[in-house]
């Protein structure tokens, strides 16, 4: 049965699939009929060989009535089958020619072989191509496939060809070699399908063209903004470019505006990226060179607006700080004045202070461990001479010191802090640069102190024409009274008076019996410790100033005058044999040549004895002084003796009678720093964790500190007490078990 | 009753010890007072005496320190005693105590009050923890035996070796650790 029924089964089929292409023709013409009609439709579509003369296919009337044939019979998705079929069979030749183009791309890298290739391989394709005729299913069909073979042969190298080719496209940055642009090559890379399946590598060609200009035209030009330059080069030089490809089958400029809308924020956001990956990579250099490289400050801001590259350039400055600035090779004030220029182009960049911030940071915490930064601060206020250019903007109205506010909720201007500030973020409102250095550290007194004693050496430096310089001093101290206030300044009030003080009762006792002294006399309690000093002054010196004394206690019998001999300057003459020297030295220097005057020879022990001077050894540069200027010389061990006839006979002789008066170089007056005075008070501090160890037994780290603040002024953090607690603890003053500190007895 | 800190104390803590009690007028200078005996004390370094406040917050409560002086029987050891001020100090004198159990006609062995004239009705604001601690030091040498609180001490007083076995036995060394 089931053989019956099998066997009924495809005698059915049989018979139905010959009525089919008989089409109810008798006998079997209409199946002979539907044979010719095929073997003219197969022919017809038959990709052939273009290399070899071929008659120029017709869609004739004949081709036309077969194709109608097989319609009928439903045959022509078969006919498709069969036609892809053959192209793919024919599809070597193709490839034999794209493999030669290959090679002779290989060999000279010549676009033109490119482009010729492209050329050809469309033509091979159109040449294939069914007639239009047959309906554009067929043809999408027809396309999908070839495209697909297509990509499938290409040889890897194509792709780097294919972006040579596209670069080569590219309008030149010089005018002269334009190169023929010939937008139909385009076209042809739309029929084939290179435009999508190479998006990205034509957009990199992009990418990497402007990459380069942007490279080449704006490193290192930082006194322009070069943004706007650049966006003037990308419409004239890459738009043109942009419409060959992707906006040629815009039909009206409107359309190639919209379809040039996307891919062109795309490209200047690249361009955008570019150049603030470039300024990002310059910062460091940007800000050195502040204030001339304003416009590339610009130019970040706006990229920075545009790409969210924040974060990097927080994180390549911080790093270029590292590298450059916070090493113990940079100058104080090279790194503050650094600072100070970073606050500025910061400023700039970013208003708010967010980047501000985060970059200060790691500087401010360098500075305050700097000794010397308070020092250099200071100096730069009161406009230091030898400090190359000041911090402060001359122009700048002096303000009183900023405390940092607390954020005013009511206000209606008020705005949240950034998304990208941290949790303790200060929002740095524009206050000047002074209160910003100032708040390096906690506290205005370190400031105070400083100045205090920095104005103290100015002060005594001044010398013989004191006036002008006081007044310049309390200039200074005036615009720093706006500053840090009144009251704190008072000290240095004082210490101004002090000199014109000294300058008046100096007059009044020149009147009484004129000096030569002219003493600068101060109150010991408003200066600061200044360092005292044994030297007995010998001879005339001594005679001078005991008048000058006396005449002192006259004037005012309640005050008691106590010199510091080893301060100021006396300006000697001296008479020898041959010759008058004359100079201006330190009073030790004069003490010393002033010993010579009584006998020609000293030792090194009988000078020092004889001043009261522990240590000979400070003697040996006051002792040089006079040997260079030829008036002592040495004669054996330790023996100094005056050479009342110069040692250089004849016309040099002369020279040194004439000399003007030397000037020797006078050093700033030795004032106790601000850091011994704090030695100073931590001995005081020292008795107070004395008594509490003695009392309290062993204490805890944080036990002393909650305890000093019986102290009075303590004002120590605790790792700065546990650096001082460490140093006691080298020298055995107190031992530490499991974090208890207690005295060693 | 809290006391007021409030001239020494850094403002935080400042708040903190305001909030409770009615402050009396001159708590704050006498806490004032009390520092400023405490910066003396320190810094005039007298041997063998010595006192700091107890705890950090408190100037009213102090701890103190006795070396026995040279040449006494108490020599080579150490007394802790406590300090007490009252709150209207220096008008009335503190309470002084020993801590360290102190064998000696003056001092009560259990309690460790002291008798001394000073502490009591002849005490003057005049008089700071410096004069009490010098005081107390000279007193383990020269006891006052007309008026005993230790009568078995003052009668021992005149036979040194059975005296010394005494405060030695009673004596117990300072324990290092916090108060």
């Amino acid at each position: 049965m089931t053989h019956n029924g099998l066997r009924f089964q495809v005698a059915s089929k049989w018979q139905d699939s010959f009525r089919r292409f008989n089409q109810r023709e008798p006998g079997i013409s209409g199946l002979i009929a539907f044979s010719q009609a095929w073997d003219t439709a197969t022919e017809f579509l038959k990709p052939r060989n273009i290399n070899e003369p071929l008659p120029p296919r017709e869609y004739t009337e004949a081709v036309r009535a077969a194709l109608d044939v097989i319609h009928k019979s439903r045959r022509l998705p078969t006919l498709i089958e069969t036609f892809l079929s053959q192209v793919e069979s024919q599809f070597y030749l193709i490839q034999q020619e794209i493999d030669q183009f290959m090679i002779d791309y290989a060999l000279d890298l010549d676009v033109c072989v490119i482009s010729t290739m492209i050329l050809r391989i469309h033509e091979w394709m159109k040449q294939w191509t069914p007639a239009t005729e047959l309906g554009s299913a067929f043809q999408t069909v027809y396309i999908n496939f070839f495209q697909t073979h297509l990509f499938s042969i290409l040889p890897d190298s194509f792709s780097s060809a294919f972006q040579d080719f596209v670069a080569s496209t590219l309008p030149p940055e010089e005018e002269g070699e334009a190169q023929k642009q010939d937008p139909q090559i385009w076209f042809t890379f739309d029929a084939l399908g290179l435009n999508d399946r190479f998006d990205s590598l034509i957009a990199s060609v992009g990418y990497e063209h402007i990459e380069r200009h942007v490279l080449e035209t704006c490193t290192g030009q930082w006194g322009e903004p070069m943004l706007t330059p650049t966006r003037d080069w990308m419409t004239t030089k890459i738009v043109p470019w942009m419409l060959y490809v992707y906006g040629r089958n815009a039909r009206t400029a409107e359309e190639a505006r919209a379809i040039l809308a996307g891919v062109g924020s795309r490209f200047d956001f690249h361009m955008a990226k570019t150049l603030c990956d470039l300024r990002t990579r310059e910062i460091f250099d940007i800000i050195i060179d502040f204030p001339d490289s304003t416009g590339a400050l610009q130019d970040l801001k706006e990229c920075l607006q545009r790409v969210d590259q924040r974060a990097a350039l927080v994180q390549s400055l911080r790093q270029a700080h590292r590298k450059r600035l916070l090493h113990p090779g940079a100058d104080t004030k090279l790194i503050l004045s650094q600072y100070v220029a970073t606050i500025k182009c910061l400023r700039i960049i970013d208003p708010p202070g967010v980047l501000l911030f985060k970059v200060a940071d790691p500087i401010r915490r360098y500075l305050r461990d700097r000794p010397d930064t308070i020092r250099s601060i200071v100096a730069n206020l009161v406009g230091d001479d030898d400090s190359g250019d000041a911090l402060v903007d001359e122009t700048e109205p002096p303000r009183p010191l900023q405390a940092a506010d607390i954020e005013d909720y009511s206000d209606p201007n008020w705005e949240p802090e950034p998304i990208d500030a941290g949790p303790d973020f200060r929002a740095n409102k524009p206050s000047d640069i002074i209160s910003t250095l100032v708040s390096i550290y906690d506290s205005k007194d370190f400031f105070v102190k400083e100045l205090q004693v920095l104005l103290a050496q100015r002060l005594l430096a001044a010398g013989d024409d004191q006036s002008d310089k006081v007044e310049k001093e309390r200039r200074n101290i005036e615009i720093l009274k706006i500053r840090f206030g009144e009251a704190a300044l008072q000290v240095c009030e004082v210490m101004l008076k002090d000199m014109t003080d000294s300058k008046r009762i100096d007059q009044h006792i020149q009147s009484q019996q004129a000096s030569v002294i002219h003493p600068a006399i101060i109150s010991k309690h408003f200066w600061p410790a200044l360092e005292s000093s044994e030297i007995v002054m010998p001879g005339q010196l001594k005679e001078l100033q005991d008048q000058y004394m006396a005449e002192f206690t006259k004037f005012k019998p309640d005050k008691k005058l106590r010199w510091l001999t080893h301060l100021g300057t006396v300006n000697v003459e001296l008479e020898l044999e041959d010759r008058v020297i004359e100079a201006l030295v330190s009073p030790l220097e004069a003490a010393v040549i002033e010993l010579f005057s009584e006998q020609s020879e000293w030792t090194l022990d009988g000078i020092s004895k004889r001043l009261g001077l522990p240590q000979p050894n400070i003697l040996s540069k006051a002792i040089s002084t006079w040997l260079d200027l030829g008036v002592l010389a040495p004669a054996g061990e330790g023996v100094y003796r005056v050479l009342e006839v110069s040692a250089d006979q004849g016309a040099e002789a002369k020279d040194h009678v004439s000399r003007p008066a030397t000037t020797v170089e006078v050093e700033m007056p030795p004032v106790v720093s601000v850091q011994q005075q704090q030695a100073e008070q931590m001995r005081v501090y020292w008795k107070f964790i004395e008594g509490m160890l003695t009392n309290l037994g062993a204490l805890p780290l944080d036990r002393i500190q909650t305890m000093l603040k019986f102290a009075p002024g303590y004002d120590r953090t605790i790792t700065q007490l546990a650096g001082f607690m460490e140093a006691a603890r080298r020298e055995d003053l107190v031992t530490v078990r499991d974090g208890m500190w207690k005295l060693n007895k | 009753m809290e006391q007021l800190t409030s001239s020494l104390a850094p403002p935080r803590s400042n708040n903190k010890s305001n909030v409770a009690g009615t402050p009396q007028p001159a708590a704050g200078s006498v806490a004032k007072r009390l520092s400023n005996e405490l910066m003396t004390l320190m810094m005039s370094s007298s041997p063998g005496i010595s006192a700091f406040p107890r705890n950090d917050g408190n100037l009213f409560d102090w701890v103190g320190t006795i070396e026995g002086p040279a040449e006494t029987i108490y020599v080579g050891l150490t007394f802790r005693i406590s300090i007490a001020f009252p709150p209207n100090y220096p008008y009335v004198a503190p309470t002084i105590k020993f801590e360290t159990p102190c064998y000696h006609p003056n001092v009560d062995i259990n309690s460790g009050a002291i008798c001394l004239d000073i502490l009591q009705d002849k005490w003057s604001a005049v008089y700071s923890v410096q004069t009490i601690l010098i005081s107390l030091q000279s007193l383990l040498g020269e006891p006052n035996n007309a008026s005993p609180l230790n009568p078995d001490a003052a009668s021992l007083w005149d036979n040194p070796e059975a005296f010394k076995m005494q405060v030695t036995k009673h004596y117990r060394p300072l324990k290092d650790e916090s108060a």
